[in-house]
């Protein structure tokens, strides 16, 4: 319980449920139903962008081709569904262009030693082109209405979609916790030289880390197709942004080894709970952005300055114990022997 | 000698690239070939290599900065909206290449001062200063200014600030003879920048902290204010193509050069700096974004769309960094075997210990 | 001056006149790094039941030695057998499968990961499986944090423990211990030794790498000195006294260098001046409460060990750590807010420990490196390269840096020529008083030479010297007088004429009252 109280992910949680009660407070609209529900409802396509970033920002990695690969796989699940292809077929197509996507990051990072910013940007102009080769320019304007159907399915009152996403975020802070491999993960995050004297294969952890951002990005697609209706060539633009400041701000460390999917997930949602909290205090959107810069550096810097509060404070112990140590001049015993 | 050799050949390099690309694309398309034409058609990516040349700067030292691109948008809509508000349209420029040198300083106090990554620290600005340039028109209706025009703010935001003077406009349209003065101005801060680097001792500190950050820290270099002056720099430079961008479209918007991340990345890349640090020209710069920027103009004269050409820059940035980071492995195998075939000599045998 | 293997050995299976197949042995092994050897062809082996120590001073070897050992390293030649089959070692996973696992100095623990998971990361193994197992080797090493407790939680004791029980897990066979006693408290390290007794006594093999005498002599079986990458010293502990192993670590007669023939104009004589050096009480994370003074035209000599806090001193008092109590006094000017840059202006210069990663850039132009300080004064806006060239070129020949050219990058020269340049660099901005840390590490003999000569010119001209240095001849040779620090504390201090080696080195132990011989 102490360990729930003290984390990152509860502050901003905390600082979340303020926020909204403060909104509330000034227009008190913004806390019917209808309105948090479409609060989730929009963040859901970040949500799982983020969960995605998550996996590579904890090995201490970047992805900056997510937003690409969102739009890509939208473009190709579009495509195919106008085909004619069937919906789950298309669905599946779509998430596998997202892992296959990802996984040319994993080559060239893991294989050719590419810095990841380097790979990662290179195939975000790579990716965001093949989008516009393969629709020829234009937007895809018609989709056929049974993948639309699905962003209205509701049970309780929520959007399925929504259903599936929570199902999904608690899976994977389930399987992160439990499962070896995903712990692997943290390890190459928190001391890559340490774990690979330890025998884990840190080539394999980081390709799979690649690999599931663009899973999950290709499965953002899926649910951006169904909500929005048309693929829009911008599709994904500003999203790997988005996703890195969620991270952040939800409490993955930027040097990798802290943070969960719920990190991911609770970021999203407080980035676009401030969208739509602007939005209701009649703020002009123009200001998301920059709100959201300011706020990404803010939790940046804070973290900074914690982080160099605790290390001081630590070696201040380990210099203390240090000290106690020392040797008073203790004459030692030297055996005389006769040579 | 090696090394500045080892320079001079990827910079050759890159000049007989050029020579062979603008070759074949004349050969394609022959209006190419027409000096006139190539000079004048530079002025669609001069504002890449303004951005590019001082990044160039800041990539020696071992940083990085992405938020150019939204600092060119940045500086664009406040020299609209101060030339809007009565300022003399050369006093709005002005201001509007100050802003990019403060946003870049801004950036810079950042990296200097805490141990956040460059990359993330753009990051952030690259956001806050789009978002800025899009808020500015709503904030300064918001306090009652008034805007032209019957639309009001919103259009600037739209269609961007228009009917800028003559006087400014011609900045980006006119030359002298067939150079036009984008080229003109990036020709001329690539000279700048090319002896600040190599001939001051500003430039040599970039060097410096760029190879070996702490050994410089040990070697009394100020790093701090060198690093904010550098990010600086290329915060100016981003503003400065912000600024031709407005006067070759004759119109102050807050979204110029959203695009143009990626190609600023590659030229500077392709032009022989490490992302790492420690080395880079300007001139490789300059040639490589030379290289790029015909490369679209021949893409596109062959009827390939616009969108395929981040493919090819992509392909190519990735390319280049995979080939250069192969080779030096390779390098560092050979050196160690060539050593261990000369240890004979020194020391008589092992002394053996059971 | 070595000792001759001695095949006796303390045996769980008493058998002493057949051989036992040594659980692991290295034959002729030769590592290179960067062009440099760092062992030449040394052999080593580990018996089962056997606690084998290694002793060594800076640079002689010995981690190398276990990082080949644990797969981190592969040797150029050599060859390595483990339990008379040969077999590669050519990563760490392998060593683990192969039953070797190194305990390292600072242990590799991911502090948001539970004990459990940092137990059996790496391993391959489930869970539910390990847990009892887990359990009762934990219950066994005395380990008393509950398992699913954070890792970053744990004191470095524990710590420690989880790196032992880690390779308990692995079913290790051989247990490397790499310096496991510098963060312990007196009480840790005996229950350490008896958990090292325990497992040596069920037939495990344990190599213990150690600066602590005492220690050493009353864990191991078998003690083997190594210095500069080659074995002087193999015997049964028992028939070894401290000053035995003390002496191993000593330079060979042979090589000393003899400095009567370049010798000091003015040898004991002490300059009245004030002190261009002073410091007072100084204290920070790794040394405590240090006070002493550098007059002008004196070479002070810190000695010590690897770990004693000399660098970290030399790096307090020119501020390139903050946070440290006391004062400094530069010219008898105090500074309270030093950094490099000050420093330097107010005449005092550190040449680092480690030139690669602090003092040369390495991919840059010598000239780049030795003009690196002194750039404002060649130049207000453009740098005169004639004047650049010009006081590299004078350094040169001064220091005698065999250059084949200023714009070669530093990378290509020698570890001698190497370690010059930054003295060039130190030198250009006429320093009134200099920290020296470990000049002639990696240095050849002739450039070893030119230093001392260069030390000389320096206290000549009224240039005070702070030199650190783990080469006791060095030290003794060069010194007006000797502070030896040992852990953080300065524990004896010895005026040049009346000391000698091995008092000086026993100091450096926390030995005292060694009578001479």
């Amino acid at each position: 319980m102490n360990r729930i109280l003290r984390s990152r992910e509860a502050l901003v949680l905390i600082l979340l449920f303020v926020l909204v009660a403060l909104i509330g407070a000034i227009n008190p609209n913004f806390l019917r139903a209808r309105t948090l529900l479409n609060v989730v409802n929009s963040s859901l396509i970040l949500v799982l962008i983020a969960i995605g970033e998550m996996f590579v920002v904890v090995t201490g990695g970047i992805d900056v081709s997510v937003g690409a690969i969102t739009g890509l796989s939208a473009v190709i699940l579009g495509t195919s569904l106008n085909a004619g292809v069937p919906l789950p077929l298309a669905i599946l197509l779509t998430l596998l262009t997202g892992l296959v996507a990802g996984s040319v990051n994993s080559v060239g990072i893991t294989f050719f030693r590419v810095p990841p910013i380097i790979m990662t940007l290179g195939t975000l102009g790579v990716y965001r082109g093949l989008m516009l080769i393969i629709t020829g320019g234009s937007w895809i304007e018609t989709i056929p209405p049974n993948i639309k159907a699905m962003a209205s399915w509701s049970l309780l009152g929520v959007r399925v979609f929504a259903w599936v996403v929570l199902l999904i975020a608690i899976l994977a802070t389930l399987l992160v916790r439990r499962l070896r491999q995903a712990r692997y993960l943290y390890a190459v995050g928190d001391n890559k030289d340490g774990a690979y004297l330890l025998g884990i294969p840190v080539k394999a952890t980081l390709f799979a880390a690649y690999a599931l951002a663009g899973l999950f990005a290709g499965a953002a697609a899926v649910i951006f197709v169904a909500q929005i209706g048309f693929v829009p060539m911008q599709t994904g633009n500003g999203q790997e942004l988005k996703a890195i400041a969620a991270v952040v701000l939800g409490g993955v460390n930027l040097t990798g080894g802290v943070g969960s999917p719920i990190s991911a997930v609770i970021g999203a949602l407080f980035l676009t709970a401030i969208d739509s909290m602007l939005v209701f205090l009649k703020v002009p959107g123009f200001w998301n952005n920059a709100f959201g810069g300011a706020i990404l550096l803010i939790a940046v810097y804070v973290d900074y300055r914690i982080r160099r509060t605790l290390d001081a404070r630590q070696r201040q112990i380990r210099a203390q114990v240090r000290a106690s140590k020392m040797p008073e001049i203790r004459p030692q015993p030297v055996t005389e022997e006769a040579r | 000698m090696k090394i500045v050799k080892w320079i001079r050949s990827w910079e050759f390099s890159l000049v007989w690239l050029l020579v062979l690309e603008v070759l074949v694309l004349g050969a394609i398309n022959p209006s190419f070939l027409n000096l006139e034409n190539l000079l004048f058609s530079t002025s669609d990516f001069t504002h890449i290599l303004l951005a590019a040349l001082p990044l160039t700067l800041v990539i020696i030292t071992g940083g990085i900065d992405i938020s150019g691109v939204s600092i060119m948008g940045l500086a664009s809509i406040v020299l609209g909206l101060a030339w809007v508000a009565g300022v003399n349209v050369f006093l709005a420029m002005f201001l509007a290449l100050l802003i990019g040198v403060l946003a870049g300083m801004f950036n810079g106090l950042l990296v200097a001062n805490t141990d956040i990554p460059p990359l993330v620290i753009t990051l952030g600005t690259l956001f806050m200063f789009a978002g800025i340039a899009t808020g500015l028109p709503g904030l300064l209706d918001a306090l009652g200014f008034e805007a032209y025009g019957v639309a009001g703010f919103s259009a600037y935001l739209y269609e961007g600030i228009t009917g800028l003077p003559r006087s400014f406009t011609n900045l980006a349209h006119g030359g002298l003879g067939w150079i036009p003065n984008p080229l003109i101005i990036v020709l001329a801060f690539s000279l700048l920048l090319s002896v600040v680097l190599h001939r001051t001792r500003f430039g040599r500190y970039l060097y410096l902290i760029g190879v070996n950050a702490e050994a410089a820290h040990y070697s009394a270099v100020p790093v701090k204010s060198v690093t904010i002056a550098a990010y600086g720099l290329s915060g100016f430079g981003a503003a400065l193509a912000g600024v031709l961008l407005t006067s070759y479209f004759t119109s102050a918007r807050s979204d110029l050069g959203s695009e143009a991340l990626l190609p600023i990345i590659t030229a500077v890349v392709l032009g022989g700096t490490d992302i790492m640090g420690g080395s880079g020209t300007v001139v490789g710069t300059l040639l490589a974004g030379m290289l790029i920027g015909f490369l679209r103009q021949g893409l596109l004269a062959m009827g390939v769309t616009s969108d395929v050409v981040p493919v090819v820059v992509g392909g190519l940035l990735i390319l280049v960094v995979a080939i250069k980071l192969l080779l030096s492995a390779f390098n560092q195998y050979r050196i160690n075997r060539r050593a261990l075939q000369s240890r004979g000599s020194e020391k008589g045998g092992g002394s053996s210990v059971g | 001056m070595g000792k001759n293997a001695d095949p006796s050995q303390a045996q769980p299976t008493p058998q002493p006149d057949s051989p036992t197949t040594p659980l692991i042995a290295l034959k002729n092994i030769w590592k290179v790094f960067d062009g440099v050897p760092v062992l030449w062809g040394i052999d080593l082996d580990l018996k089962p039941g056997e606690i084998h120590a290694l002793l060594g001073g800076n640079g002689s070897g010995k981690s190398t030695t276990m990082k080949i050992l644990s797969g981190v390293y592969t040797p150029e030649e050599g060859t390595i057998e483990l339990d008379g089959r040969p077999v590669t070692i050519d990563s760490p996973s392998l060593a683990h499968e192969l039953g070797i696992y190194m305990v390292p100095q600072e242990p590799h623990i991911f502090p948001h990961l539970t004990i459990e998971e940092n137990l059996l990361l790496g391993t391959g193994m489930e869970r539910q499986h390990a847990q009892a197992r887990i359990r009762q080797l934990a219950e066994e090493m005395g380990f008393d944090s509950p398992l699913s407790a954070l890792a970053g939680s744990l004191s470095i004791a524990n710590q420690q423990l989880l790196e032992i029980i880690r390779g308990l897990v692995r079913n290790a066979k051989i247990l490397i211990l790499d310096e496991p006693t510098s963060a312990l408290t007196f009480r840790e390290v005996e229950h350490l030794f008896e958990r090292m007794r325990r497992l040596a006594d069920r037939g495990m093999g344990l190599f213990f790498i150690s600066h602590r005498l005492n220690e050493v002599l009353a864990i191991s079986h078998r003690i083997s000195v190594l210095r500069d990458g080659v074995f002087v010293l193999s015997a049964a502990t028992e028939s070894l006294t401290s000053r035995d192993l003390v002496r191993a670590m000593l330079p060979e007669t042979s090589s000393t260098v003899h400095l009567q023939e370049n010798g000091r104009t003015r040898p004991g004589e002490l300059p009245l001046d004030q002190p261009c050096l002073e410091v007072r009480h100084l204290s920070g994370e790794l040394f405590q409460d240090v006070s002493l003074h550098v007059k002008p035209g004196e070479v002070l000599g810190l000695a010590g060990l690897v770990g004693a806090g000399r660098t970290e001193l030399a790096r307090a008092i020119v501020g390139l750590d903050q946070n440290v109590q006391g004062e400094v006094f530069i010219r008898g000017q105090q500074v309270t807010e030093r950094d490099p840059r000050r420093c330097q202006e107010l005449g005092l210069v550190y040449v680092p420990e480690d030139r690669h990663a602090h003092g040369i850039f390495l991919d840059l132009p010598n000239l780049y490196t030795i003009s690196a300080s002194i750039l404002p004064r060649l130049g207000r806006y453009l740098i005169s390269s004639q004047e650049e060239q010009a006081i590299a070129q004078r350094y040169v020949e001064k220091l005698a840096i065999k250059v084949s050219s200023l714009y070669q990058p530093a990378r290509t020269l020698s570890g001698g020529n190497q370690q010059k340049v930054v003295l060039a660099k130190a030198l250009a901005s006429q320093p009134h008083v200099i920290i020296l840390d470990e000049p002639t590490r990696g240095v050849d003999a002739q450039a070893r030479q030119d230093v001392y000569q260069l030390i000389h010119s320096l206290t000549d001209q009224g240039v005070g010297v702070l030199l650190i240095s783990s080469e006791l001849e060095e030290v003794m040779e060069l010194s007006d007088r000797i502070l030896v620090m040992f852990q953080g504390r300065v524990m004896a201090e010895f005026a040049h004429a009346e000391c000698t080696v091995e008092e000086v080195m026993a100091a450096s132990f926390g030995l005292q009252g060694d009578p001479q011989t």
